[in-house]
This record gives structure tokens, C-alpha cells and sequence, in this order.
């Protein structure tokens, strides 16, 4: 309040003073409320996170003009904005990792630096059967392990002490089995705080593996232990896998053979048929039935039959697989059978054949040898005869090797050292041939039971044999040694003592698949080759209980090897025999149904001094006897046909005269020289034997000779 | 999209700062729809963590090229 006094002079004083008063205030007033200003914008820049207001930056009208509180203001809504925005996406975000947590089908179990559980999903709680409990806070090693024994070590704790994430394949709790995977949970300082473990239950597939496993042992058992041949190959025939029997069967390592082709082992001599038939497998043309022939590391063939088939991929043939079975051996015997049926088969027709030739050849011999006798020694007509004597000889000599093989030529044997035998046929085979034969034997080498006539034959066919093999150049080298045939040996040569005769030669070789049928009859390389020599030889080998076998290479030469059965009896000492009478006196009986036969044998004997009737068949010759008994003229001596076809033979006849006369001298005659009554006419009831066809001097001795003996008791 | 470009060269923080939000602030709806993206050319060093990061904290994302004489913020919807 002012005084009255002061109205007129002091009033307007006072008046400038009150409003400089006031404008000072007001200017206070607007000072304070821009610092205000400045310092809240400040606070809200520096929230912002920059620089505060600088006064020349802005002076007060532009800082007003500018209006930052506003825009702040705007920028803090957006942010607050972008914030809602954001935590709904966590929210969201976090509601998803929680279904996915509690849906997962894995059991989820986090814990934290002390091994205390955190959280853990439905599926663990199912796993380890804790229903609802509350095991939040609980140690994991009481909940899941059921243990309280910190001296168990436990491989989790890795994790938690290095951070570094940890599988475990197979951990076992309660009897199942689980793949657990654990990872470290870390805080903003990236220090280790927990870590979370995913159960994986693999019981199933455990016990699936399991099983799997246990079978695979049973089939690998079965592929290893198997005597089948078992392999498996890729699309080009490269072996890819081969079982224990096939490596042991063909002599390859399983490395070995997984660097071949199976068309490396088929054998040379496997047929093309079989060669196409593989060859057309690796192309993915079918499968089925095999018969195939290998080659073993050693050479040795390998005859195998089976199964194969294709294992395909998308359409297109990747391999074979196949499973066969060794059947070399049963072959090899299948073949031998086969090879004995042939004979057998020939050797009847043979045989047949011989008889019937034989009959001939004993009326061309006989009338030979009558001719002989009549004409003078120094006339030509006596040498023409000579010749044609060595022909039908010759001819004789052929129907002895179609009688060898011939069914019921069993040889005549007796015991005999083959030594000698040995040397003289391999000297007798080589002469003339240009070819050295050089010829080794035991000293001490064991007896035989043979047919010294076979024998030698068989001998000189292999040595024969052996000089053709050779071309005129080269030498024959002959052994005959002492064997024992054991386990170790060939499992087709029986066991024990064996007498063995080689026959080597370094000619020319015979071709492998020659070697499959040089046996059979009539088979032969040679011109102008009978192709009995070998098929007789290996008949006479048989018919003594022998083996032969060949070994041959083309270039290097042959070896043929004959086993015979060794004895246990010692030789006896030499007998020192007696020239034959020729010429003889008597009546004599002949029977047989051949009219040519009959008649050469009536004109021999009587230019031997006998007298001769003759009959066709052996009830006639019974008749006969016992009628000339009956007239006081008995026959001196019958000779008789072993066998008549449709009729009595000499064989059943010989009984029957000898039960009506004991005394009487009967011989036996026949084509079938390899009879076993031939062999063994004394034990038949025969006093004498004569094998047709015979010389003037064969007949008369051997009717000497039986004439001269003491018919042994029937 | 089309780009505004504004020259705030010669200015420093804050102002240069405050006049982005500004800007911002008035193009928010287009950034968010994509239809715009601001572009702020600056010769203030500081800006080029100031503004970036603000617009980061306000949801939008940024890039910050080195031009002849100057900065180049890019502001855009993210």
C-alpha cells in the first residue's frame, strides 16, 4: 500500500518501480519455467540416450517452436507401443514353448546348478511314474536315479561344470533304457545356471536292435557254419562277399576272393551253356537252378549246383546272390557209375559178338591147322598158311580184349609178381619204336592175385599208349613200387597195400576234356586208333579190384598209375612142366550146337588118331555116352560147348555125366574164354579146359593133359 | 516404396535427434505399413548411434550408410 503523498510526484516512481518489480518477477518467473523445461527435457533425452540441450544450440522461442516434450512424448507412445507388441509376442511365444514342453512325446527334466529340479513336462513325469507329486526342488538323483549316494558318479554333471552339451546312448534307469541328451542353461553373464535333459525311452528299440542283433548272429552262424557255398556278387560279377565254406572249398582268403569276378573262376572246362547262363545272371536276366564247374586256387575243379538269385535295386539288377553245394565227389562217383554202365552195356554186345566169332575162328583155325599138317614145310602154300595163321591169331587176340570187358569176364587168376610181367611187355610194346623205355621195379616188390595174360595186356596197352603219345622221340619211364593207401590219399582209391605200376611218358599230353572219356570204349584221338586199348585196360584194372588214374598236362606228357590189390602170400616155387603129347588114341564125344565147330573139331581129332562122334547139345551128349557105355564102346573123353543157347550146355550136362559116371573125362570148350567155369573148370567138374579157337596142338594137348588126370570128386 | 529424405546436416544432438523423431512420429502408419521409408542425411557423428537406436527401441529397423560428406539413416518398418 502507498501513502497519499506520494500520489503525484512519488506515484509514478512508484508506478515504474512496481512494474520493473513485476517484470523482474515475471522474467523469474519465465527463467524458471524454461530451466524447467530445459531440465525435463533433458531427463527425457537422456532417457532417449542422448546428448542434453546446449542454450546456443536452441534458444528458448526455438526450443518452444521445436516442441520436444511433444515429440518425445510421441516417440515414448511408440516405444510403449513396440513394447506391448513385443511381450504379447512373448507371451505368446512362451505359451507355445509350454505346449511344447508339456506335448512333447521326449520327457524334459531342468534342473539347476545343484542338480535340483527346476521343471520337468508331463511325458518325465510319465516316465518315471511320479503322477502329480510335487518334485519341483526335489534332487534329481532321489526322483529319477532313486539314489542318495553322491559316490556315484554322475556323467550329467559334466554339463554343469563345463557347459559343454552331453549324450548319453544308453543310460538305464529302472530297467528301461534311455538316450538322454543334456545342454547347459546359461544366464546374461553366459555363466552356467542349469541344464536341461531330454529322455528319449529306446527300451523298444533297444529290444528291437536286441533281437535283430541275436538274429543276425543266428543267420551269420547259419552263412559261417553252413557246408554250402555261399556269396553274393555285384552287378559286374565282382565277388562281394563270400561265406567260410566257399573260401575253404576254393582255397581263397575272403580278401582274395573279394577281388576276383565269379567269371574268373568259372573252370575251362565248364560247357558254354553254363558259362552264358551265369554271364546272363549278372545281366538281371532270371535266376533259379545252377549247375556250374570252378576253379579252385589250386587248379582242382570244382563241380558246385545250387540256387541263384537277382538282388535288385530301383528296377535294376545289383547283384546275385546264390548258395551252392559241392558236388565233385557224387560226380566223380556219377560219373565212374556211368562209366561201368557203359562198359557193361558194351562189353555184353562184346561179348556176344566174340563168342560168335570165336565159334568162326575155331573152323578157320582148325582148318588151317589141319592144312598146315598136310602140306610139306618147304611147299608155299605152307608159309601162305603160316600168314594166315597169324591173322586169325590176331583176330583171336581181338576177341580176348572184347571178352575182357565182357559181363562174367572174370579174370583167371593166380599168384604172380608183376615184376617180370612189367619188364617184358613195356621191352615188347617200345620195340621198334625208336622210344627209350626205361623200366624200375621193387626187389622186393609184394605178390598179386591176377590174370598174368590181362595184366600184360593192360601193361602193354598203357605203354603203347605212351610211345604213340610221343612221336617217335622222348622216353617211356615204368615203375612198379609198393603203396599203403591211407586217409591222406585220394578219397576215391580205397585204403591199403597196393602194388603200383606207372606209366610215364613226356609226349604230347591229352586235352582236358579227352581225359573225361579216354576210358570210355571206342573213344580214341589217334588215327586210326580201335579205341579199345585204354577201355580194356581200365576193364582188366577193375576186374582186379584196381584203380587207374591220369594225370596229364598238355606239352609236359601223361602219367597213368594202376593200383592192383597186394596179397599176403609168398610165390611158390617154379614147376618145371612137360612138353604135351600131340597125338592120342580113343573115342571122343564132341557137343556143341555149332555145325561148324563140330565139324573142324571131328576132322582135328581124327588127324590126331582119335575116333569122333559128335552132338548138338548136352542131353544129347548124356544119351550118347550112356548108349556107348551101354555097347561096351565108351568114349575116352567128352568135349562140350559151355553154353547152348535154347538147350543143355556143358555146364549143367558136365554134372549129370558125372553122377552116372564119376570116371569120365569131360573138357570144357568155349568163346567165352573169360568164364569163371573157364577159370575154374576143376571146380565145375571139369577134367580139362579148351578156350576157342585152337590150334591142332592146343587141342591135343589140353586132351592129353585131361585125359591124364584123376576127375576130381563132385 | 518411396523414401523421404531429409537434410539435417549442420544440426547436432539432440535438435538433429528430436527432429527424427519428429519425423518419425509423423510417419509412423506408413513405416508400420511399409509404404515409406525416411531417409536422414547428417554430418553429426553422434547421430548415427542416436537415431538407430531410438528407432530400434520404437520397433523400426535402420541402416546406416558412410555417403561423400555425411550419413545416411535409413528408418523403415521392420
Amino acid at each position: 500500500m502507498t501513502e497519499p503523498a506520494d500520489r503525484t510526484g512519488g506515484g509514478a516512481a512508484a508506478t515504474e518501480a512496481a512494474t520493473a518489480a513485476e517484470v523482474r518477477r515475471l522474467r523469474d518467473r519465465h527463467e524458471r519455467a524454461m530451466g524447467y523445461i530445459r531440465e525435463k527435457i533433458n531427463e527425457l533425452l537422456k532417457v532417449i540416450g542422448t546428448a542434453p540441450l546446449r542454450p546456443e544450440e536452441l534458444d528458448d522461442e526455438t526450443l518452444i517452436g521445436l516442441d520436444p516434450i511433444g515429440i518425445v512424448a510421441g516417440s515414448f507412445r511408440q516405444v510403449l507401443a513396440h513394447l506391448n507388441r513385443t511381450n504379447e509376442q512373448l507371451r505368446f511365444a512362451r505359451e507355445e514353448l509350454q505346449a511344447i514342453f508339456d506335448c512333447a512325446g521326449l520327457g524334459i527334466l531342468v534342473i539347476d546348478r545343484d542338480q535340483r529340479i527346476v521343471a520337468c513336462n508331463a511325458k518325465f513325469r510319465e516316465q518315471f511314474g511320479m503322477g502329480n507329486a510335487d518334485v519341483v526342488g526335489h534332487c534329481c538323483r532321489e526322483v529319477v536315479c532313486q539314489t542318495d549316494r553322491p559316490d556315484r558318479p554322475c556323467p550329467f554333471m559334466h554339463t554343469l561344470s563345463t557347459g559343454e552339451a552331453y549324450r548319453c546312448p544308453d543310460w538305464i534307469v529302472g530297467g528301461r533304457h534311455y538316450d538322454i541328451v543334456e545342454t547347459a542353461v546359461r544366464n546374461q553373464e553366459g555363466e552356467v545356471t542349469g541344464s536341461v535333459l531330454v529322455y528319449s525311452d529306446i527300451s523298444e528299440r533297444f529290444a528291437s536292435e536286441e533281437a535283430l542283433r541275436r538274429s543276425e548272429e543266428r543267420y551269420r552262424d547259419l552263412f559261417e557254419n553252413t557246408n554250402d557255398l555261399i556269396f553274393s556278387t555285384r552287378a559286374d560279377g565282382s565277388i562281394e562277399y563270400v561265406n567260410a565254406s566257399w573260401c575253404a572249398t576254393l582255397g581263397y582268403s575272403q580278401e582274395e576272393a573279394e577281388r576276383l569276378s565269379l567269371l574268373d573262376l568259372v573252370h575251362p572246362a565248364c560247357d558254354a551253356e553254363c558259362r552264358e547262363r551265369l554271364q546272363a545272371l549278372l545281366r538281371g536276366e532270371g535266376g533259379g537252378r545252377v549247375h556250374a564247374m570252378l576253379i579252385a586256387k589250386n587248379g582242382r575243379k570244382v563241380i558246385l549246383e545250387g540256387d541263384v538269385s537277382l538282388e535288385r535295386a530301383s528296377g535294376k539288377s545289383r547283384g546275385v546272390r546264390g548258395i551252392f553245394r559241392d558236388i565233385t565227389d557224387s560226380q566223380t562217383l556219377e560219373e565212374e557209375l556211368r562209366r561201368r554202365e557203359k562198359l557193361e552195356s558194351v562189353g555184353l554186345l562184346a561179348g556176344g559178338i566174340a563168342h560168335d566169332f570165336n565159334n568162326i575162328l575155331t573152323a578157320v583155325l582148325g582148318n588151317i591147322s589141319l592144312a598146315q599138317a598136310a602140306a610139306a614145310p618147304e611147299d608155299a602154300v605152307h608159309a601162305r598158311l603160316a600168314e594166315a595163321e597169324k591173322a586169325t591169331l590176331a583176330a583171336r587176340r581181338l576177341t580176348q580184349q572184347l571178352l575182357t570187358f565182357s559181363k562174367g569176364g572174370s579174370p583167371v587168376k593166380r599168384l604172380a609178381s608183376v615184376a617180370q610181367l612189367v619188364e617184358e611187355q613195356t621191352v615188347f610194346a617200345c620195340r621198334g619204336s625208336g622210344i627209350f623205355c626205361q623200366v624200375k621195379t621193387d626187389p622186393a616188390l609184394w605178390t598179386v592175385e591176377v590174370d598174368e595174360g590181362q595184366i600184360g595186356q593192360a601193361v602193354n596197352n598203357l605203354v603203347l599208349n605212351a610211345v604213340q603219345a610221343m612221336d617217335g622221340n622222348g622216353t617211356v619211364l615204368v615203375s612198379a613200387d609198393n603203396v599203403t593207401l591211407g586217409p591222406q590219399d585220394d578219397p576215391l582209391l580205397p585204403r591199403g597195400r597196393f602194388v603200383r605200376i606207372t606209366v610215364r611218358d613226356n609226349g604230347c599230353g591229352i586235352e582236358r576234356e579227352n581225359l573225361q572219356r579216354m576210358f570210355d570204349p571206342y573213344f580214341t584221338t589217334k588215327p586210326g586208333g580201335s579205341g579199345l586199348g585204354l577201355a580194356v585196360t581200365y576193364s582188366i584194372v577193375k576186374q582186379h579190384g584196381g584203380q587207374i588214374r591220369v594225370d596229364s598236362k598238355i606239352g609236359s606228357g601223361s602219367t597213368f598209375t594202376v593200383y592192383l590189390p597186394a596179397s599176403d602170400e609168398a610165390l611158390p616155387p617154379p614147376e618145371n612142366s612137360a612138353p604135351a603129347p600131340q597125338a592120342g588114341k580113343g573115342r571122343i564125344l564132341v557137343m556143341d550146337d555149332e555145325l561148324i565147330v563140330r565139324e573142324i573139331a571131328a576132322a582135328m581129332l581124327q588127324e590126331l588118331g582119335y575116333e569122333v562122334e559128335s552132338v548138338t547139345n548136352g542131353e544129347a551128349a548124356i544119351a550118347r555116352y550112356e548108349l556107348a557105355r551101354a555097347q561096351g564102346q565108351p568114349f575116352s573123353a567128352v568135349i562140350m560147348d559151355l553154353t547152348v543157347p535154347g538147350g543143355m550146355g556143358g555146364k549143367e550136362a558136365v554134372g549129370e555125366l558125372r553122377s552116372r559116371d564119376p570116371a569120365c573125362r569131360v573138357l570144357v570148350s568155349s568163346g567165352y574164354s573169360n568164364d569163371p567155369v573157364m577159370a575154374d573148370f576143376a571146380g565145375y567138374g571139369f577134367c580139362g579146359v579148351i578156350s576157342k579157337p585152337y590150334r591142332l596142338a592146343e587141342l591135343g594137348a589140353a586132351l592129353k593133359a585131361a585125359m591124364g588126370t584123376t576127375p576130381a570128386p563132385q | 516404396m518411396n523414401t523421404i529424405e531429409f537434410d539435417i546436416r549442420g544440426q547436432i544432438c539432440p535438435s538433429s535427434l528430436l527432429t527424427a523423431l519428429r519425423e518419425i512420429n509423423i510417419h509412423q502408419e506408413a513405416l508400420r505399413d511399409r509404404v515409406v521409408r525416411l531417409r536422414f542425411l547428417t554430418d553429426n557423428r553422434d547421430c548415427v548411434a542416436t537415431i538407430p537406436e531410438s528407432a530400434r527401441t520404437m520397433g523400426y529397423a535402420s541402416e546406416v550408410r558412410r555417403e561423400q560428406d555425411c550419413y545416411a539413416i535409413e528408418v523403415f518398418g521392420d
